[in-house]
């Protein structure tokens, strides 16, 4: 881990006023549901929204405005590029997911509505694991394609997967559907922790499937980057 | 005089990612494999969502004056056992559907026994059903159902079954589709 890189991304997340306003129109309008509709923690979906938003051109802005030639001159390997990438992006992800299932749970306790605690932990855990399933994701897609690239393919590939399972839906061909739902959920890699508990015998699928994503993702981001030709030359 | 740069790495900064690309492989096959024994043994759940049968469903919602959730599902259908484990077998969720609908499950036949009963078979004709899983959610008086295709997921299926409720709420000359 590069603190320093992880820093970096970080402010050049802060200082963008567009980012800044999105991520507070996703983490305060469900709080602000939340305040008035007698709901759960649920209300807050998932962390899809500020992942997109925090990570969208997370290797592909910096490969466009031409930062990698300057950074892979200082002591840096391409590796521990995408990989402090990744933890950057995620870790901010989680920073603002932790504030908004804080200020969640004190609006729920002073509605008298107070979230049990074993619920709170997995909703917690939920959130971290699927701010580093879905980081994995987008620095794979952000490693294909220059500027804000990575979120088009991301929405076309989501695009194309919802296609692919509704056929097999309208079909009525199981294995399609499967293919369409393993796209969709390989796209959005979350373990529901809540599920897993409650399932006798646990279910390994869910976890087994997270792990091979994220692994598959940088595995990918950093052949991809390693093959990239940087030099002034080639732009 | 300056103070010296640090130096530099010496030769590329490629460096192949050799454990990671054995880990993805090792969990890729892994994946396939768990994914194949969990479909064939599939992890027992008890459902937490109470179903009424066909006959006498429209009754009970009037006089509970609650809306109808029909679920329309198939055995052969891995989304709809996706859906039961995930949905309706979660004490939670389960408990906030009872209270917002009157529920029945519709179970199609036809792959297996080459027809379906005369109730599915007219609430598939009525509510135009082509695929599985859908969810229809309806007032037990009638008009426009609102229908719900496919499943993904937990979180984003419970919202849907939370904003059809709310539609259905409004008067209806303000309800859409």
């Amino acid at each position: 881990m590069n603190p320093t890189l992880i820093l970096a991304l970080w402010r050049q997340r802060a200082t963008s006023p567009v980012r800044l306003a999105l991520l507070g129109m996703l983490t305060g309008m469900p709080l602000l549901m939340l305040a008035f509709a007698p709901m759960n923690l649920s209300v807050l979906g998932n962390a899809q929204g500020l992942i997109l938003v925090l990570g969208a051109g997370m290797i592909g802005q910096d490969l466009s405005n031409g930062v990698l030639q300057l950074l892979f001159a200082r002591p840096v390997t391409r590796p521990e590029y995408v990989m402090n990438r990744w933890l950057g992006v995620a870790g901010a992800g989680f920073a603002v997911s932790v504030v908004q299932i804080a200020l969640a749970c004190a609006i729920l306790a002073a509605r008298g509505h107070a979230a049990p605690g074993p619920v709170v932990l997995a909703f917690t855990a939920g959130r971290l694991v699927e701010c580093l399933g879905l980081a994995a994701v987008l620095a794979l897609f952000s490693s294909l394609i220059g500027g804000f690239g990575d979120l088009g393919l991301y929405l076309l590939t989501s695009l194309g997967s919802t296609i692919v399972q509704m056929a097999g839906q309208v079909k009525s061909w199981p294995w399609l559907q499967r293919l369409g739902g393993e796209l969709l959920a390989s796209l959005n890699p979350a373990i529901d922790f809540d599920l897993l508990m409650n399932t006798s015998p646990m279910p390994w699928f869910p976890i087994v499937a997270w792990l091979s994503t994220v692994t598959a993702c940088l595995a990918v981001a950093i052949l991809v980057i390693n093959r990239r030709e940087l030099s002034y030359a080639s732009s | 005089m300056p103070p010296a740069e640090p130096a530099a790495v010496a030769g590329s900064t490629r460096r192949r990612p050799n454990l990671l690309l054995v880990a993805a492989a090792l969990l890729l096959v892994a994946r396939v494999v768990v994914g194949f024994y969990e479909e064939r043994h599939p992890p027992s759940v008890e459902e937490r969502v109470s179903w009424h049968p066909i006959e006498g469903a429209v009754e009970a919602a009037a006089s509970e004056g609650k809306p109808l959730l029909y679920d329309f599902t198939a055995e052969w259908c891995a989304p709809c056992q996706a859906m039961r484990r995930e949905l309706f077998a979660d004490p939670v969720a389960a408990a906030e559907i009872g209270q917002m609908f009157v529920t029945v499950r519709v179970v199609d036949r036809a792959r297996e026994e080459g027809r379906n009963p005369p109730a599915v078979d007219s609430l598939e004709r009525q509510f135009r059903i082509n695929s599985f899983p859908t969810l229809v959610v309806v007032r037990p008086e009638g008009g426009d159902p609102i229908v719900m295709t496919g499943y993904r997921g937990r979180g984003p299926a419970l919202q849907r079954l939370r904003a059809a409720q709310m539609q259905l709420r409004l008067p209806p000359g303000m309800q859409g589709r």
